[in-house]
């Protein structure tokens, strides 16, 4: 207290200087029309400057938001192109059956939106780890999604968390198609680059080109139909040579990977369940 | 003390007359306006608290825009000038110089007056000016404005300045 007493009396001629400049300041711009004016337009542009730059962090602050969002709705999106493609595919104009198809679809999936929180490109088995788990309905053995593609499939669960097998690693394998025809095969990543993965057994009739879209085929409980993979960048023979390898360009960029779904389908743990059932039936 | 301060306040009515009722008449070529009510600043010693020359500074420059119907302009430039007198009055007097020294010809030498007073009256010139145009888009014109008027300014100062030594060497 006593140090600022002593510093107001050394330096009370700046506040009082600052003060009469204010006051003559006040009286120059409230009552001289020029200055006045001059003020309000220069006071206007510089509020709205301001504004624009608050607007701007703001809009900077909730971009993950609006990033979960995009992801949510993108896949929304990509299940009523497929459903609209098929409609046009089969020449129908019955609205009433476009409706009922996307209706269809979209029964029984459940999007959880999640955050990556540790992930990896430059390993031979890739893994990544969600802030979501069991508490929020994830289960082992459903899909991930993002935004722009396929991620991977749920592995492991905890309580707040969970393992992901991204589609780079060794032990991943997901049937696709290639959007447009009922050609399916297995995707697989051979290692080495994020950016590229294969897929296997499109049989030698199968008629495609390059840049042809490389999507799931729904032939599981993990993904529904449709969902984008990548495009078909390279076409190679297969060893045995009774069938085609395509090398495909991922629509994702893994390493940058950060907003993303996990796709909860209904019934989906009771075909699982079914499904090891008569595996363990079948090996008996 | 009072006599100080009633003198003070003699040049305070003087300089604000003169300004009302000549100074503000007097416009040479559109450009040159006198204002030498500035020459209140130069009058105050060394040693003279800060506060109040900036009050009377302040007032001073007030009256003399309301007779001008400047508000504003003439106190915000006056109390810049009255803020920056005391430095600069320090930085001219001869470092022997006693405490309250009065700034004049005699006690600090007629350069050095020069000096002090050519610097404060084109600060104070430039800051009013620098005020009223609140532009730089016509800044030839202000340019002209500024050195034609601190020129008349600075010139009347002087003339003050020599009246004032002038009656304080007669004898009484």
């Amino acid at each position: 207290m006593r140090a600022l007493l002593d510093f107001l009396a050394r330096y009370h001629h700046w506040f009082l200087f600052v003060m009469l400049e204010g006051i003559s300041l006040v009286l120059l711009f409230q009552f001289n029309h020029f200055h006045n004016s001059v003020w309000l337009t220069t006071a206007n542009t510089v509020v709205g400057r301001l504004n624009e730059w608050e607007q701007q962090a703001l809009r900077y602050i909730t971009l993950g938001d609006v990033n979960k969002a995009l992801v949510q709705r993108n896949m929304l999106l990509e299940q009523n192109n497929l459903v609209l493609a098929e409609e046009v595919a089969m020449l129908t104009h019955d609205s009433t059956r476009a409706e009922q198809l996307q209706a269809d679809r979209l029964s029984g999936i459940r999007l959880i939106p999640a955050r990556v929180v540790t992930n990896s490109v430059m390993r031979r088995d890739n893994l990544l780890t969600i802030n979501v788990g069991e508490d929020d309905g994830v289960r082992p053995e459903m899909g991930v999604v993002s935004g722009t593609g396929v991620v991977g499939i749920v592995y492991m669960t905890a309580p707040h968390y969970a393992i992901v097998m991204p589609l780079l690693n060794s032990h991943s394998n997901i049937s696709c198609r290639l959007r447009g025809s009922e050609y399916f095969g297995s995707l697989k990543w051979e290692g080495h680059n994020p950016l590229f993965a294969t897929l296997d057994d499109i049989p030698r009739h199968a008629r495609f080109k390059l840049g042809d879209a490389v999507e799931t085929s729904g032939f599981s409980a993990v993904f529904p139909p449709g969902l984008f993979m990548g495009k078909v960048d390279k076409i190679e023979n297969s060893d045995d040579g009774l069938s085609y390898k395509l090398r495909v360009n991922l629509s994702i960029d893994f390493a940058r990977l950060q907003d993303v779904c996990v796709v909860a389908q209904e019934f989906q743990t009771e075909i699982h369940e079914l499904e090891q059932r008569a595996d363990s039936t079948m090996t008996r | 003390m009072i006599t100080q301060f009633l003198q003070r306040l003699l040049w305070l009515v003087v300089l604000v007359a003169a300004q009302m009722m000549v100074f503000n008449y007097i416009h040479i070529m559109g450009y040159a306006t006198p204002l030498p009510f500035v020459y209140l600043v130069l009058l105050f010693p060394a040693g003279t608290s800060r506060w109040s020359i900036l009050l009377w500074a302040f007032v001073c420059g007030l009256l003399c825009d309301i007779a001008s119907l400047t508000l504003g302009i003439g106190a915000a430039s006056l109390t810049l000038v009255a803020f920056v007198q005391p430095v600069l009055l320090k930085l001219m007097l001869p470092k022997d110089a006693p405490e309250n020294m009065q700034p004049a010809y005699s006690t600090m030498g007629f350069w050095s007056y020069f000096n002090y007073a050519a610097i404060l009256t084109a600060l104070f010139i430039l800051c009013y000016f620098a005020l009223q145009s609140f532009s730089f888009n016509h800044i030839s014109d202000l340019g002209i404005a500024c050195g034609s008027s601190w020129l008349l300014t600075f010139a009347l100062c002087l003339v003050f300045e020599s009246l004032r030594g002038h009656k304080n060497s007669e004898p009484s």
